[in-house]
Formats: structure tokens, C-alpha cells, sequence
């Protein structure tokens, strides 16, 4: 295998981690609440400014920017859960509902940080030590390197989190079947504010982790990773959060080799195209594990 | 069941059908006369001109999402493609404007062929593709030749239109696409379209061919906006991928529509001249907030009032249902 394939494929893998980290969040809320979060890449690119600024502020490493933006962003989320949500429900129908008004929340979003940061892409200008690592043949940066052990931790933390816990237990039911966990006697809206936040926590270090693997990022580049979102939440059939793990990853994999092979034009069309593709040929995801869930 | 709803009598019905028309007419006067005052009184062109674009927009989308119950979210798709096709018809062949504009209509029709198999979709899967598929065309028209497209820098239409005959273009434009959609509405294609959006295995049983019903109603909701895109670019005299395609067009209209009133003819028009006034008097006095107050208002919109103006009206007073267009 030439080196420009495995470079391809440990850079998939890596930046597949943050795609990973986009699907797990947006199909958690999918799955629990039924809102698509069209305001997911802003909210994302909201973490980058935190650290940014934090970084610009105080000089605190990113690395020490991720739990901290995970907690004001979980917080931020349980606060917007409550104003924006529960009225909703009250309208003909939600779900695309939601979808508009998180179209509009993601232009309120962006425009405030357009406000605040002017509409320059930033980078944070925080070098580690050593620059580089060598993972077998391939060098990537340590900067990568750390946000693909961010990834892998939080992974594994959600994964304990979701089957091992009583409230992750709870989310995986709502996402089953959201009136029989009612009967039960699970406070369905305690519950949906818990996914609200937690997707929203997600969005805010997966932000952080955006800082240190990609090279910049201004207000406007949310919109980017809101799609590439939507991409995987349809790859792993949506509001499945083990099938949006996988297929952020093989999305990852699959943009990093087709920038290989591809003009970077038609690469970025091979992100659409996948997309359109998987909906209409398999509706159901990829893997099609939405039936069997 | 014969008494489940009190049926109207045959004079009831013809006296509900005259005050619908004579509402329908008054309307019509009434904005045909607001429009063609606006050069005499020395009004703001542009900001009519913009005023009607967007009611034409609107009122297509409406089509889309009101009648047919399909949200397309990447509605821009039809707008860049037709505004590429008016300039390089006009640019590179030396096609008439008044030709062009009907042939970028076209063109928007055959667009929304391609994308037929996305009707299949419903809700958000739609939705979603429908953004995905706008994103496609703006990279696809982005990377043809420069010698077609005109690279990034856009394509310069060189025959620059008189500001007065755009706002007359425009104003027949809205004319012909409202005209279609109050036909529309009293249609058997119309009454067929929300059969199938309300139920559509009810309609395919009561003998509408569902899937052709829906195509009928999805090139309507394609033809407009893509001669929406063709006489900006006649009036602008230039056209880019990245204004083009702007998401804020498919922002803009999909709003305007929401708070007039999905579903309505009377809605989108009312919905858009309102809007379109609120960002004239309040919001362009912020020009820098301006954003910040097109995401907010949205989500005002949907919170509070997500049947729109029409909508929420004949929500308060069901019986008008009857009189209103």
C-alpha cells in the first residue's frame, strides 16, 4: 500500500473521529426529541470561538478547553432546551418545524459570532511539542493526534453512558419508542432536555477538537458541518447513535481518500453524492439497523 | 354519516364562491394598483422590485410546501439555476432577455425532473436532500469551464437592463405565477395535490395518480423561482455562484412564506410584503444586527406564530375559510 493511501487512511480515520462526534450528537437529538439541528455547525463552530477565545484571553491550552466548553455548552443547552422546545410541540407538525427553527437559531447563531469575532477565519496559534508523531509509516500532527484520543475517550464514555447507565438506558428507550417510556413512568421531558444538552455538549468539544484538526474556521463555516451531520446521521440511519459513530468515521475515510484520487472539487461532491445516494437507496441507513434497533 | 357536517345549500355555496371571488379581485386590484404606483409616485424601485420577487418566490414555494407538503430547503437550487441560465444564454449566445427568461423557466423544470426521485422522501428526509442537492448544483455550475460559467468571477451580462423595465419584468412575472397559483387552488389538480399531501393512500383509492399529481405540483413550485433567478441577474447584470446560490435565498423565502401562511394563496403575498416592509423600516436601520435579527425573527415566527398571518386568521375564524383566496 503506497503512503498516500495510509496517510489517507489514518487522516480518515482522525478526522472521521469529529464526523463521528457531529453524528452522535445530532442523532441522539434526532432520535430522542425528532429535531433535525439544522443549527448543529454553528453551534460546533461556537466551541471553536470558545476555545479561541479562551486561548486569546487567558492563554488556556485547547486540549483545556474541551471539558470546559463540554459543560458551558451542556449548560447552554439545557437553558435553550426549555425556551425553544416544549412550545413546539404545540405546532401542525414539529418535526420540520423544528427544522426552521433551528434554520433560524443557526443564522441567529452565526451572526453573533460574526458580531463578536468579525468574519475572518481564526485558527488557534497553539503549537504542541513535538509537532509530530508517527502513527506506523505516517506522520500526522500531535494536534490530530490528541483530538483522535478525545474522540476514542469520549467514545467509550458515551458507550458506558448509554448501556450501562439508568438515564443512557432511558435515552436508548425514548429513541425506541417515545410513548411507551412514558408509561413507565419516565419524565419524558427531563429526559429530552438531557439529550438536548448532552448533543449540545458534544457540539461544543467537538468544536474544540475542530481547532486542532482543521486549519481555520470563521462564523460561516458551520453550515459545512451541519451537512457533513446530516451525511452521517443518514449514513447510520437516523437516530441510531452506534450507526452514526461507524459511518462518521467511514465518511471520514471515504472524503480523505477521495481527496486523495479526486480533484478537491469533486471530492466535495462525493460527500453530497453519497448522501443522496444512501437516501434514496437505502433509507434506512447504511446498515439499515434502524428496523431492528 | 349523510348529517356528520351540515352541508351548505346551493345558495350558501354560490354566495360563499361570489365573496371569494370578489375578495380574490380585490386583492389583485389592490396589488396590481400598489405596484404600477410605485414608478408614478417615485417610489423605491429596487426595493419593490425585491418586494416582488420574493411574493413570486414565496407563493412558488407555497406550491411546494403548502399545497404539496414537501419543504425544499435547498429552493435555491431553482433561483441560481435559472439565473445562470438567463446569462449564459444571453452572455455567450446573444439570446433575447424576454427569450431567455422563459427557457430559464425551463430549465428549472427539467432540474426539478432530475430531482423526481426525491419525492419519494418525505419530512425531513426530503428536506435534507433537497439542501444537499443545492449544494451539488452550486459546486457542479462552480467547477464547469470558465469559458461556460465565468469561474468566480461570476458572468457579467453586458446588456445591463433599464431599473424600470426589470420592475415591469418582475411585476409580470409575479402576475403570471400568482394567476397560476389561484387556478391552482380552485384546480382539480390543486384539490388533488392536498388530497395527497393530507393522505396519500386515501387519494391513490379515491383514483388520483399520486405520483403524477405530485410531479405536476413540484414543476410548478421549480419553474418560478428559476425565472425569479433569471430576471435578478437581468437586473443585477451580473451573476456569481456565491449570490447565486446564497442560502439566505432560500432563508428569505421559506420564511416569507411561513408568516403569511402555508397552504393560502393570500399567505406568501402577505407574508412577504409584510416581511419585506419590517426589513425595510426596522431592520436595515441595524445594518450590522441585520442577520441577527433575520435568525431571531425566524424563530419568533415558528414559536409564536407558526400558522403564519392567513393561517393563524382562519384558525381564529374557521368559517372564512370559504371566502379567503
Amino acid at each position: 500500500m503506497s503512503i498516500l493511501v495510509m496517510n489517507g487512511l489514518v487522516n480518515g480515520v482522525i478526522v472521521g473521529g469529529i464526523y463521528a462526534m457531529l453524528g452522535l450528537s445530532l442523532s441522539l437529538l434526532y432520535g430522542v426529541l425528532r429535531v433535525v439541528n439544522f443549527a448543529h455547525g454553528e453551534l460546533v463552530i461556537g466551541g471553536s470561538f470558545f476555545a479561541y477565545f479562551l486561548f486569546a484571553a487567558i492563554g488556556l491550552p485547547p486540549l483545556a478547553s474541551v471539558p470546559l466548553a463540554a459543560l458551558s455548552f451542556f449548560a447552554f443547552g439545557w437553558v435553550a432546551y426549555y425556551l425553544l422546545i416544549p412550545r413546539l410541540s404545540r405546532s401542525d407538525d414539529p418535526e420540520i418545524m423544528s427544522f426552521l427553527l433551528m434554520y433560524g437559531f443557526s443564522i441567529a447563531l452565526a451572526a453573533t459570532m460574526l458580531l463578536m469575532f468579525g468574519a475572518d477565519s481564526r485558527s488557534i496559534d497553539y503549537s504542541f511539542e513535538p509537532v509530530s508523531v508517527a502513527i506506523g509509516p505516517v506522520y500526522v500532527s500531535t494536534a490530530r493526534f490528541y483530538a483522535l484520543g478525545v474522540t476514542a475517550a469520549i467514545t467509550a464514555l458515551m458507550g458506558w453512558f448509554l448501556f450501562r447507565t439508568l438515564p443512557g438506558k432511558a435515552l436508548r428507550a425514548a429513541q425506541m419508542n417515545r410513548e411507551a417510556i412514558q408509561i413507565v413512568g419516565v419524565n419524558i421531558v427531563r429526559l429530552s432536555a438531557l439529550a438536548f444538552s448532552i448533543a449540545f455538549g458534544i457540539a461544543g468539544l467537538t468544536g474544540v477538537l475542530i481547532s486542532l484538526v482543521f486549519p481555520a474556521f470563521n462564523p460561516f463555516s458551520g453550515a459545512e458541518y451541519s451537512i457533513i451531520g446530516f451525511i452521517v446521521i443518514v449514513l447510520g440511519g437516523l437516530g441510531n447513535p452506534i450507526g452514526a459513530l461507524v459511518a462518521g468515521v467511514f465518511y471520514g475515510v471515504a472524503e480523505q481518500m477521495a481527496s486523495v484520487f479526486l480533484p478537491q472539487a469533486l471530492a466535495q461532491i462525493v460527500g453530497f453524492a453519497i448522501l443522496v445516494g444512501t437516501i434514496l437507496l437505502r433509507p434506512t441507513g447504511l446498515f439499515g439497523w434502524r428496523a431492528m434497533r | 354519516m349523510a348529517h356528520a357536517t351540515p352541508s351548505l345549500s346551493a345558495a350558501d355555496r354560490e354566495r360563499g364562491e361570489r365573496i371569494y371571488r370578489r375578495i380574490a379581485a380585490l386583492l389583485a386590484v389592490a396589488v396590481t394598483l400598489y405596484f404600477l404606483l410605485v414608478p408614478v409616485l417615485g417610489l423605491n424601485i429596487a426595493f419593490h422590485f425585491y418586494m416582488m420577487l420574493w411574493i413570486t418566490m414565496a407563493s412558488a414555494f407555497n406550491v411546494s410546501s403548502g399545497f404539496s407538503g414537501y419543504m425544499p430547503f435547498g429552493y435555491v437550487a431553482f433561483y441560481g439555476v435559472g439565473a445562470f441560465t438567463t446569462a449564459i444564454l444571453v452572455k455567450k449566445l446573444g439570446v433575447a432577455v424576454l427569450f431567455a427568461l422563459p427557457l430559464s423557466g425551463i430549465a428549472g423544470v427539467l432540474l426539478s425532473l432530475l430531482f423526481a426521485p426525491t419525492l419519494r422522501l418525505s419530512g425531513i428526509y426530503f428536506a435534507i436532500v433537497s439542501l444537499a442537492l443545492a449544494g451539488i448544483c452550486r459546486l457542479t455550475i462552480s467547477n464547469l469551464p470558465e469559458e461556460i460559467t465565468g469561474g468566480s468571477f461570476g458572468i457579467q451580462l453586458g446588456s445591463r437592463a433599464e431599473p424600470l423595465q426589470a420592475f415591469y419584468l418582475m411585476m409580470a412575472v409575479m402576475a403570471v405565477a400568482l394567476a397560476t397559483i389561484y387556478w391552482l387552488s380552485r384546480s382539480r389538480l390543486g384539490k388533488a395535490l392536498r388530497a395527497v399531501r393530507d393522505d396519500a393512500e386515501a387519494a391513490d383509492m379515491m383514483g388520483v395518480n399520486v405520483g403524477w399529481v405530485r410531479l405536476q405540483g413540484w414543476m410548478i413550485a421549480a419553474f418560478f423561482p428559476a425565472v425569479c433567478g433569471g430576471v435578478e441577474a437581468w437586473y443585477t447584470n451580473v451573476v456569481d455562484t456565491e449570490t447565486a446560490f446564497n442560502t439566505l435565498v432560500t432563508a428569505k423565502t421559506v420564511i416569507y412564506a411561513v408568516a403569511g401562511g402555508l397552504g393560502t394563496v393570500t399567505g406568501p403575498v402577505l407574508g412577504a410584503i409584510a416581511m419585506s416592509w419590517l426589513d425595510e423600516l426596522v431592520w436595515r436601520r441595524f445594518p450590522l444586527i441585520n442577520l441577527l435579527i433575520l435568525g431571531v425573527a425566524t424563530m419568533l415566527l415558528v414559536l409564536f406564530l407558526p400558522r403564519g398571518i392567513v393561517g393563524t386568521l382562519l384558525r381564529a375564524r374557521p368559517q372564512w375559510r370559504r371566502y379567503i383566496p
